[in-house]
């Protein structure tokens, strides 16, 4: 069995530690409720599924609370709502009943059907702004798509498109804090007390961690906040702050693991649109874990995206735990028929 | 078998996939190990510089004391506002808000921070010192706000001074380090602070303390946490002067009574410790203290009156009739004459072809050297002088302190000026002409000298021939108890003849005690010895170059020289009183009250009440001036006259 419930070491004051467990349980609730039905159920509902989710991410750019500079949540009663984070699912779904509906290689309608239905959403999110969260949406995309067969030829033809199209998103798409945060990426020192700030930072909590890390809540880059949202975006840097290496190499092994796991349950999928459903859902997982992990050590650009499993964040910990579900889901019914 | 091949194509492409994130993780893994095993060391130093912070405590100096313990320069507490720019984040912005919450100009801030620009970032930059109770408020309320998180408020000592300006040159001020200070002194870093003049300056090294340390733990926004280690600055040693408060307040009271510019030192002839040091007018040492703003700076240096030069040990005046008895020393002890030799004056006499006048127009008649000192007799010495020539009487006048430094431990004495005719060849290039000696025989011609320098003449006489050296540090307490301080050694020494010196002090006893010009210094049972001394300002052609100015700017120098007792004597010094006119009439009241102190102090009785202000004595006539100035004939006297110093 995949090991779901991946230890969740999550630093943050003691209010947001309960709600972070609450998250946990809902999470695993959600998690049963949806090995209780078989997966094909839900592809089958999975066009009313992603109008739903669209209809939500129409209501938050509406009515949605705006928090940190980007209209993202769905305030309910107890807690906010991020709809985001389960257009991901709803995305692998759609996707996924897409293609398995296909025969043999995808072909250039195919994956212009596909694009649409997975850039509608992706426009939706990007215009909170959001754009992390939207960009994992890509990954899902293009791995149902080389999964179902598409042509290395066309998944050349899309890089080299994504690359010429970048100068343009540059200069149109990109707003200007976006853009400082790449081209400081490129040379933090530019800007070491602005946006390169949290990249020069994240090295530093990282690389003072050593091999063995300063030990539990010892860490004094991510407790004296030198390293902003720490219980967030940077929780890995400060795993590997107090953990040092060998937590890291931990960490490491356990997310390696689980997706390993995970891909084996496509390859032992009954039918392929249980391989597609699975891949979809690990596709934007193992992206965001990567990235994260990336930024984390800042070797990558700072971006909005949560690390699954182990930052704070109600939204995300359900939606993944939903989406192992899933993948649990078609493991588990490989024999049946 | 589609399905089989579909499967097996599926199956393909998730093996690609497997290997994928295997050799991202390892990537991964791999990017990891370098930040945190290979490049740990680096890191982990910037982390610890990230949330720890030196700050320094700074020392205090340490405290000044008289010869009986009493404190004469102490410090306070003061808040210095500062800036760390180790994370300022907008440096411009941080100026304007500090600015206006100190309601300082935004210009001022922003030049003191240029200046210190290229410091290390850790290290503060003062923008304020003694800051006043509401501006730390207002600071310390932003900084509670996060508005102003990378400023610093630091509680320093800072000196504290005798309010009114008392002994202001013997202690000098304190200041912040300057570049070339920097540049030298070892230890010393920009924004330290150090003596820059007088005591404060000659043992800066004593007085500072060693600042100490304190180490923090700070967050993101520069708040500290706790605290990681401390230690405690040292403070300076104490220094215990020479001085006694009492003398000194009678000599401030004296110049005070007497309204006039001037400088005095007193001390005690056996040693050569000074008792009293003053130069009128002073200034404010607590000005400087914390930091001294630009326009009372400006205004300090503008000032005619120059309140910054010490003229005790930087003023050079014509000393007048006071330096009659280096001539009759030089006399004496080369045999020329004996305390008996008697010259007639008629009140006048003729060297060389030219006249030269005495002071009294009707002539001393015939006069010995006790009353020619007595009575300040020009004629006498005009023969005597001419008698022992200008090489002998530059040599005893430079054996008693004249035209020489006196050593004292204070920074930037100037030398003064007793005229020989090496001298004059390598200045002029031209010969010596023995008229001139006549001249210099009365003081006057080329003849300059400092007060201090004239406290060590008449320190020598009353002591028999040692030329001590002034000094004012007596004892040093490092912590460990106080260890006295050694005496420096006499810049010379030469045993004067018993019969010279009692010739000398017994003129100079009638000076005060006789029919003399310095009766104003009189004090029943304390054989007060003494001699006055009047010196012009400005020769014919200078006054009337200086026109405009004041007639008091051109008013006579007064001097008096004194010691007592006579046979015994435990305190000389010199009062130097600036165009006071006559040297009796002001220097000579405010000697004898320093006097009266003195001895009242040392026997245990209550001290004399200052001079009253309203006790201002007659103008003392008829004494020693000069001779008349001529206004048409030349007079040598008069073509040399001395000149105010250029500062």
């Amino acid at each position: 069995m995949i090991d779901s419930t991946t230890s969740d070491p999550t630093r943050a004051t003691s209010h947001m530690w309960v709600t972070q467990l609450y998250a946990i349980v809902l999470g695993l609730g959600v998690l049963a409720f949806v090995l209780a039905f078989d997966y094909r159920t839900f592809t089958d509902k999975s066009h009313i599924i992603y109008i739903g989710m669209l209809a939500l991410l129409v209501y938050v750019m509406l009515f949605g609370t705006v928090q940190m500079g980007a209209r993202r949540w769905i305030p309910l009663k107890i807690v906010n709502l991020q709809p985001s984070e389960f257009a991901k699912i709803a995305v692998a779904l759609v996707l996924a009943k897409f293609f398995g509906e296909n025969r043999g290689a995808p072909q250039w309608t195919d994956l212009g059907i596909a694009s649409a239905l997975t850039l509608l959403p992706l426009a939706l999110i990007a215009k909170e702004p959001d754009l992390g969260t939207a960009v994992t949406l890509l990954p899902v995309l293009i791995a149902v798509a080389y999964l179902a067969g598409m042509r290395m030829r066309i998944l050349g033809v899309l890089c080299l498109g994504l690359l010429l199209a970048a100068p343009v998103a540059w200069k149109f798409g990109l707003k200007d804090y976006q853009k400082s945060r790449i081209s400081t990426f490129l040379d933090p020192s530019q800007d070491a007390k602005g946006a390169g700030y949290q990249q020069i930072q994240a090295r530093i909590t990282v690389g003072s961690g050593g091999l063995s890390g300063k030990g539990f809540k010892k860490g004094t880059q991510g407790q004296l906040r030198f390293l902003p949202v720490a219980h967030n975006d940077f929780i890995f840097s400060v795993l590997a702050e107090e953990q040092g290496f060998a937590g890291v190499l931990v960490a490491l092994g356990l997310y390696l693991f689980v997706i390993l796991r995970a891909l084996e349950a496509a390859r032992l999928a009954q039918d392929r649109l249980g391989s597609y459903l699975v891949l979809g859902v690990l596709a934007s997982f193992t992206f965001q874990v990567i990235y994260n992990i990336t930024m984390s050590a800042g070797l990558a650009p700072v971006k909005g995206l949560t690390l699954p499993l182990m930052s704070y964040g109600g939204s995300s910990m359900v939606a993944t735990l939903a989406g192992f579900g899933l993948i649990l889901n078609v493991r588990m019914r490989r024999f049946t028929n | 078998m589609a399905l089989h091949e579909e499967r097996r194509k599926l199956g393909i492409r998730l093996t690609g996939l497997q290997y994928g994130v295997a050799v991202v993780f390892s990537v991964l893994a791999v990017s990891f190990w370098v930040l945190q095993v290979v490049k740990h060391a680096k890191y982990e130093e910037i982390a610890e510089n990230n949330h720890q912070r030196t700050l320094a405590l700074r020392a205090p100096r340490g405290l000044v004391f008289d010869r009986h313990g009493r404190v004469l320069v102490e410090n306070r507490h003061s808040y210095s506002v500062s800036i760390v720019r180790e994370h300022t984040k907008d440096l411009n912005r941080t100026i304007r808000l500090l600015a206006a919450v100190l309601g300082l100009e935004e210009r001022g801030v922003r030049e003191i921070v240029d200046r210190h620009r290229r410091e290390p970032t850790y290290r503060p930059i003062t923008i304020l010192q003694d800051a006043t109770l509401a501006q730390v408020a207002a600071v310390t309320a932003r900084r509670l706000d996060f508005e102003l998180p990378d400023v610093v408020v630091e509680q320093v000592p800072t000196r504290r001074y005798p309010t009114d300006a008392l002994a202001s040159h013997l202690f000098g001020y304190v200041g912040e380090a300057n570049d070339a200070q920097v540049a030298e002194g070892g230890d010393l870093k920009s924004g330290d602070i150090v003596g820059q003049s007088g005591v404060e300056k000659v043992y800066n090294t004593l007085l500072m303390g060693e600042d100490g340390a304190k180490r923090v733990v700070v967050n993101s926004v520069g708040r500290e946490i706790r605290t990681l280690e401390e230690e405690q600055p040292n403070e300076g040693q104490r220094l215990e002067l020479t001085v006694d408060y009492d003398v000194q307040r009678s000599l401030e009271d004296g110049f005070k009574w007497a309204g006039f510019n001037g400088a005095a030192v007193i001390m005690d002839p056996r040693t050569g410790g000074v008792l009293a040091f003053t130069s009128v007018p002073g200034y404010d040492p607590n000005a400087f203290a914390a930091g001294i703003d630009r326009a009372t700076w400006a205004s300090l240096n503008s000032d005619d009156l120059h309140p910054l030069q010490d003229r005790a040990i930087q003023g050079r005046y014509s000393p007048g009739s006071t330096f009659k008895m280096a001539v009759a020393t030089a006399a004496l002890e080369e045999g020329i004459i004996t305390p008996d030799f008697k010259v007639y004056c008629p009140g006048h006499a003729t060297f060389f072809g030219r006249p030269f006048q005495c002071w009294k127009p009707g002539g001393h008649g015939a006069v010995d050297l006790r009353h020619a000192i007595e009575q300040s007799c020009n004629v006498y010495f005009y023969t005597v002088g001419n008698m022992v020539g200008i090489d002998k009487i530059h040599k005893w006048a430079t054996l008693l302190g004249l035209g020489e430094k006196s050593g004292i431990d204070l920074p930037n004495e100037v030398q003064g000026l007793v005229p020989s005719p090496e001298w004059k060849k390598a200045k002029t290039g031209e010969k010596w002409y023995a008229g001139e000696t006549i001249s210099v025989s009365i003081g006057q011609g080329q003849v300059s000298v400092t007060p201090v320098s004239m406290a060590v003449y008449i320190s020598t006489i009353a002591n028999g021939g040692t030329r001590v050296t002034p000094h004012l540090l007596q004892a040093v307490d490092d912590g460990s108890g106080w260890k006295p301080a050694k005496a420096p050694a006499p810049q010379s020494t030469v045993a004067l003849k018993p019969d010279t010196v009692q010739a000398i002090r017994d003129g100079l006893y009638l000076v005060v005690n006789g029919g003399g010009t310095g009766g104003a210094a009189r004090i029943a049972g304390r054989d007060v010895s003494g001699k006055t001394g009047t010196a012009q300002v400005i020769s014919t052609e200078g006054s009337k170059a200086a026109k405009g100015k004041t007639t008091q700017d051109l008013r006579d120098n007064g001097w008096f020289v004194f010691f007592a007792p006579r046979d015994n004597p435990r305190i000389a010094g010199v009062v130097f009183v600036e165009h006071s006119g006559h040297g009796g009439t002001w220097a000579a009241p405010i000697a004898k009250h320093v006097m009266e102190t003195f001895f009242a102090k040392q026997e245990g009785k209550p001290l004399p009440p200052g001079p009253a202000p309203t006790t201002h004595p007659p103008e003392a006539g008829g004494d020693d001036p000069l001779p008349p100035r001529p206004s048409t004939s030349p007079v040598a006297v008069n073509d040399r006259a001395p000149e105010r110093p250029a500062q």
